[in-house]
C-alpha cells in the first residue's frame, strides 16, 4: 500500500553541514552587529499529519516551518527575535537580510536593561540523530484504519471528535559564539485521540453523554496492529463508553467528605507538572516556590522516584538555552535532587545551573493496580484533574473529569460534578501507594498513585 | 486558477503571524522576544476529503496545491464519501488591522520599566510584581476557487500584572490582572497614573487574599462578576454551539429552538459589530473567504443557532456564518468562536449583590474549560464571601463548575454592565485569538473547597 500512499512531494535532505552554515552566518552576522556574544539557531520542521473528524479520515496535511532565531548581547543587553526564512529556497543564507535583522536585534537590545545574568552557552558540542526521517504515510493510514476498526468494533459509542497519525521531522542547529553546536535531525511518530461517548436518546430524555477526554503519544515507529491499546488509547475509548451514565460523589456518600484517590498517569502528570514549575525559573524568580531551600530535603513521599527521559521518541537531549541535558534524577524517594532553573536564572540567583529538556518518568511502585484499587475503602479513580492553576502554595481545587467511584475497593459508576480540593505539595507527601504498572506515552511514563485524604464536596 | 478537480473548493492562503513578548520579574527583564512566522497554504477538497498543504513564504503556488491535491486523492483508501457542494459566500476587500504605530522594543521596556518603578514604590510590601506584555498580529491574504478575494488583518495587545504578597503562615498569594486591547502595544494604556485606579484595587484585592479563608464547597448562590460571564459565554455555551461540535453529538444537537436558558439570557458570537461598536477581534471574511455574519446563540432562553464552516452548514442545512479560522500559517481552518457575549440586562451589580443572604462573588478568573456534556470549570483566582447582602472575607483560590444548561436556567439576575477581554487564547487544536464578553450574573453553581 506504501506505493500507492505515496504523497510526499520531493524535499531534499538538509544536510548538516547547511544547517550549521546558515547558523555560522548568521553568528557572523551578529559579531558584525557589535554583539558581544550570540547564539544563532536555525530549525526546519516538517508535519504529514492524517486527521479523524468525527469517526471518519477527513484530511491529509502537509507543513513545512523554517525559523531562524537569533538573540545578542551587547554590554549586558539582551535581545532575541525569530524569524521565518527563505534561506534554503535562496539556496544559500540571504547576507542582506542576516545583517538587517541584526542590526534590528541590536536596535532591540539597546533598549533593555544591562542584566550581567544574560550569558549563552559556550562549549557545549552534540549531534543527535533518531528515528525515522521520512514519513511512511501508508503506516499513518493504517493507524488511523486501526483506530476507526477498534472503535467501531469494540467502543462503537465513542465519537472520536478529533483524531490522527502523524510524522514530525525536525533538523536543527544552534550555535553560539562561544563554540556551542548542537544539532538535531529526528523524526518521529505521533497519535491522538480525542473524544466522548453518546448513546441516543431515549423517549423525551436528552441524550446521555461522556465527558470528553484524550490520549496520545509518540514512537519511532507505529505498529497499526498495536496501536489502539497504546499509550491508553484503548482504556480511554474503553472508560468513555462505560461514563454515559453518572452519579456524584456527594449522591453516593451522602454529602462532602474526605476521601482517597487513586489518580490515574495522566492526573499524575498533571500533578507532577506542578512541581516542575516549582522548581523552575519562573517561580524561583519571583521567590514564589515552596522548594527554593529544600535540595536534599524531603519533599514527596519515598514513593516517588522522577527521572528524566530526555532521550525518548521525539525529544532531544538540549535545553531550550543550548546546553546538553544530562540524565536528572529530581526526586530521590522523596528527596529533592536539584532545582532546574536555566542559565539566566541560575547566574541571577546564585544557584547550580541544571539544563532541563522534556520527557519525565516515575518508577513504578510495587502494587499491582488492582490491588492498589481494591485497598480503597471509598474515594475514586480520578481520569482526569480539570482546573485552574493551582496556587502558588500548591493549593487547588478542580473537577475530577473521566472518575469513576471507588466503593469498598470496587470501582463503580462514573463520576459527575465532582470536586476535589487540597494542596499539591501536601499530595506529593501523602502519596501512599504507587501501582507497579505505568503508561508510556513516550513523553512519560507514570505509575497510578494512591492519595488518601483528599477533601469531595 | 486551479485545476483542482472541483474549483468552488480550492482556497490558497498567504499569513504571516507576528508576535511580541516582554517578561519582567521585580524589574529584571526574563524575556524580550519578536518572532515572526510567515507563510503560504492551499487547500482542496477532492471526492469529499480535504487535502491540504503549506509551506514557507515564498513556497510556489503551483506546488502547494499539487501537494494538497495528492493529499485529498490519497484519501480515497478510506472510501467513497459524500462530495456535496457547499454553500458560502464570497467576500472581496481589504480589513487592515488598526491602531497606533507599534511600539518598538525599547520603548515596550521602558514603559515596563516605569510600571514596575512606580509598583515598587506605591506598594512596598509586595514580594514580588511580574509583568507579561504582548502583542499579536495575524495578516492573511485569502483567494479561494469560489471567487473570494481578501486581506485581512488582527490585531491583540495583553499586559498581565500580577502582584506576590506574603500570607500569615508566611506562603505566597498571588493575584493576576489581565488588560487587554485591540491593536498593539502602543494601543494598550501602559501609563502608571492612568492604570493607578486598577493597580490600587489589585493591591487591595491581593492583600484581603493574604487572609483568605477557603470556600464552602457544594452549591451554592454566585454572583458572577462580568469578568466571569464572558468566560461561561465562552466554554460552557460557545463551544457546544460550535457546529463541528453539534455534528459530533454535543448535547446542543437535539436542543435548537428549545428553552435552555432563563428568558434572561440571550448570547450571540458577533463577527465584528457590536451596539454600532467595531468588536475587540473583528472578523469580517474568515479562512473560507466567507463573508462573517453574527450567529445568534441563544434568545431570551431559546436556543437559536450554531457557529458554522461551510461544511457543516451543508450538513445541518443552515448558512455558514464565517466562523471558520486558521491561528497559524500552517494550520487548516477550524470554527472558532471571534467575539461571544452575553447581552447585558438591566439590573444594578451592586443590587444583586445585596439580595443574596449567603453566598459568594466571584470576580477574576485566569482560565476555563468546557465539556461535551456542557459541564464547564473555570479557575477562581479572586472571590468574596456575601454574607447577609454585604461582602466579607475573600476566599482562596478555588474552582466553580456546574452544567451551562442548568447554570444558565437558575440566572435570576443579570446586570447593565458590561466587560470584554482579548487577554486569552481558545485552545481547540489550534489556539485562537477571541474575545468575550458579558454582564454580571447571579446564579447557583458548585464551588470546589472546605
Amino acid at each position: 500500500m506504501a506505493d500507492v500512499w505515496s504523497t510526499d512531494a520531493a524535499a531534499p535532505a538538509l544536510d548538516e553541514a547547511r544547517l550549521a552554515d546558515v547558523a555560522a552566518q548568521a553568528l557572523a552576522a551578529l559579531h558584525a552587529a557589535g554583539a558581544d556574544a550570540a547564539q544563532a539557531s536555525v530549525t526546519r520542521r516538517r508535519l504529514t499529519e492524517l486527521q479523524i473528524n468525527h469517526n471518519h479520515a477527513s484530511l491529509l496535511r502537509s507543513t513545512e516551518r523554517h525559523t531562524l532565531a537569533l538573540a545578542g548581547l551587547w554590554g549586558g543587553r539582551k535581545a532575541t527575535q525569530e524569524l521565518p526564512t527563505l534561506l534554503w529556497h535562496a539556496g544559500a543564507p540571504d547576507a542582506q537580510r542576516l545583517a538587517a535583522a541584526a542590526a534590528a536585534l541590536r536596535h532591540d537590545a539597546a533598549g533593555a536593561p544591562r542584566d550581567e545574568a544574560h550569558a549563552f552557552s559556550a562549549g557545549q558540542v552534540a549531534w543527535h540523530r533518531r528515528g525515522p526521517q521520512r514519513p511512511d504515510t501508508g503506516l499513518l493510514a493504517d493507524a488511523a484504519q486501526a483506530l476507526l476498526d477498534f472503535r467501531a468494533t469494540h467502543t462503537p459509542t465513542v465519537m472520536l471528535e478529533e483524531a490522527g497519525a502523524r510524522h514530525h521531522r525536525v533538523e536543527s542547529c544552534l550555535a553560539t559564539s562561544g563554540g556551542s553546536l548542537l544539532q538535531v535531525a529526528q523524526g518521529w511518530y505521533e497519535v491522538d485521540a480525542f473524544g466522548f461517548a453518546a448513546e441516543p436518546a431515549l423517549a423525551g430524555a436528552a441524550p446521555a453523554i461522556s465527558s470528553f477526554n484524550a490520549a496520545s503519544g509518540q514512537g519511532d515507529t507505529l505498529d497499526a496492529a498495536r496501536l489502539p491499546e497504546a499509550f491508553g488509547i484503548g482504556d480511554m475509548c474503553r472508560e468513555l463508553a462505560r461514563s454515559t451514565r453518572t452519579t456524584s460523589y456527594a449522591a453516593r456518600f451522602g454529602g462532602p467528605g474526605e476521601a482517597a484517590v487513586v489518580l490515574s498517569p495522566l492526573a499524575v502528570s498533571t500533578l507532577l507538572g506542578w512541581l516542575l514549575d516549582q522548581i523552575g525559573d519562573l517561580a524561583l524568580l519571583a521567590g514564589t516556590s515552596p522548594y527554593r531551600a529544600a535540595v536534599g530535603q524531603v519533599v514527596a513521599s519515598p514513593l516517588l522516584t522522577l527521572d528524566s527521559r530526555f532521550d525518548a521518541p521525539g525529544l532531544a537531549p538540549q535545553s531550550a538555552d543550548g546546553f546538553v541535558a544530562a540524565p536528572l534524577r529530581v526526586l530521590d524517594a522523596g528527596r529533592l535532587g536539584a532545582l532546574t532553573p536555566s542559565l539566566y536564572g541560575s547566574r541571577k540567583l546564585g544557584l547550580a545551573h541544571v539544563p532541563v529538556a522534556a520527557g519525565w518518568q516515575l518508577a513504578p511502585g510495587r502494587t499491582p493496580l488492582a490491588e492498589l484499587l481494591a485497598a480503597v475503602p471509598r474515594g475514586a479513580l480520578v481520569g482526569r484533574l480539570s482546573m485552574g492553576r493551582p496556587a502558588a502554595n500548591g493549593d487547588f481545587s478542580g473537577v475530577i473529569k473521566n472518575s469513576f467511584l471507588i466503593d469498598g475497593g470496587t470501582v463503580g459508576a462514573a463520576l459527575s460534578e465532582t470536586m476535589i480540593s487540597g494542596n499539591v505539595a501536601a499530595m506529593l507527601r501523602a502519596v501512599s501507594a504507587a501501582s507497579a504498572e505505568r503508561r508510556d506515552t513516550g513523553l512519560w511514563c507514570m505509575p497510578w498513585l494512591r492519595v488518601d485524604g483528599l477533601h469531595f464536596s | 486558477m486551479t485545476d483542482a478537480a472541483d474549483p468552488d473548493l480550492f482556497e490558497w492562503r498567504r499569513h504571516s503571524l507576528r508576535r511580541n513578548r516582554l517578561q519582567m520579574i521585580d524589574g529584571h527583564l526574563a524575556q524580550n522576544v519578536r518572532g515572526q512566522e510567515d507563510g503560504a497554504s492551499v487547500r482542496v477538497r477532492e471526492a469529499g476529503y480535504w487535502g491540504f498543504a503549506a509551506g514557507p513564504e515564498g513556497s510556489p503556488r503551483a506546488q502547494l496545491l499539487d501537494q494538497a491535491q495528492r493529499n485529498a486523492r490519497a484519501m480515497a483508501r478510506f472510501g467513497p464519501r459524500p462530495a456535496t457542494p457547499l454553500p458560502g459566500g464570497r467576500w472581496h476587500g481589504e480589513q487592515p488591522a488598526t491602531g497606533r504605530p507599534p511600539l518598538d522594543a525599547a520603548q515596550a521596556v521602558q514603559r515596563l520599566q516605569a510600571l514596575h518603578a512606580w509598583c515598587t514604590q506605591r506598594f512596598p510590601g509586595l514580594r514580588s510584581v511580574r509583568f507579561l506584555l504582548g502583542d499579536e498580529l495575524h495578516a492573511k491574504q485569502l483567494q479561494t476557487g469560489r471567487g473570494a478575494e481578501s486581506q485581512a488583518a488582527i490585531r491583540r495587545a495583553v499586559l498581565v500584572v500580577t502582584f506576590v504578597a506574603e500570607a500569615d503562615d508566611g506562603r505566597a498569594v498571588e493575584l493576576p490582572l489581565f488588560l487587554s486591547c485591540k491593536g498593539s502595544m502602543a494601543d494598550l494604556e501602559l501609563d502608571p497614573e492612568a492604570l493607578a485606579a486598577q493597580l490600587d484595587e489589585l493591591h487591595g484585592h491581593v492583600q484581603a487574599k493574604r487572609h483568605a479563608v477557603p470556600a464552602r464547597g457544594g452549591q451554592q448562590t454566585v454572583v458572577l462578576a462580568p469578568a466571569l460571564a464572558g468566560m461561561l459565554a465562552h466554554e460552557a455555551m460557545g463551544h457546544p454551539c460550535e457546529a463541528d461540535s453539534v455534528l459530533g453529538g454535543a448535547i446542543t444537537a437535539g436542543l435548537l429552538g428549545q428553552a435552555i436558558a432563563s428568558p434572561l439570557v440571550s448570547m450571540t458570537d458577533v463577527a465584528h459589530t457590536w451596539q454600532g461598536q467595531e468588536a475587540m477581534m473583528p472578523v469580517y471574511v474568515d479562512d473560507e473567504g466567507v463573508p462573517a455574519v453574527d450567529a445568534p446563540l441563544i434568545d431570551r432562553g431559546v436556543l437559536t443557532g450554531f457557529m458554522h464552516s461551510r461544511e457543516t452548514a451543508q450538513a445541518l442545512g443552515q448558512a455558514p456564518t464565517g466562523s471558520a479560522r486558521a491561528y497559524g500559517p500552517t494550520d487548516e481552518p477550524l470554527i472558532r468562536m471571534r467575539n461571544t457575549v452575553i447581552h447585558p440586562g438591566e439590573r444594578k451589580l451592586a443590587d444583586m449583590i445585596a439580595e443574596v443572604d449567603d453566598g459568594y462573588l466571584l470576580s477574576h478568573t485566569a482560565n476555563g474549560q468546557a465539556d461535551a456534556t456542557t459541564e464547564f470549570m473555570f479557575g477562581i483566582t479572586l472571590g468574596y464571601e456575601i454574607r447577609h447582602g454585604r461582602l466579607g472575607r475573600a476566599i482562596r483560590d478555588t474552582t466553580v463548575s456546574g452544567s451551562a444548561l442548568k447554570v444558565l436556567r437558575d440566572v435570576d439576575a443579570v446586570s447593565d454592565d458590561m466587560y470584554w477581554t482579548a487577554a486569552g487564547y481558545c485552545g481547540k487544536k489550534q489556539p485562537m485569538i477571541v474575545s468575550m464578553g458579558g454582564p454580571a450574573l447571579r446564579t447557583r453553581a458548585h464551588l470546589g473547597g472546605e
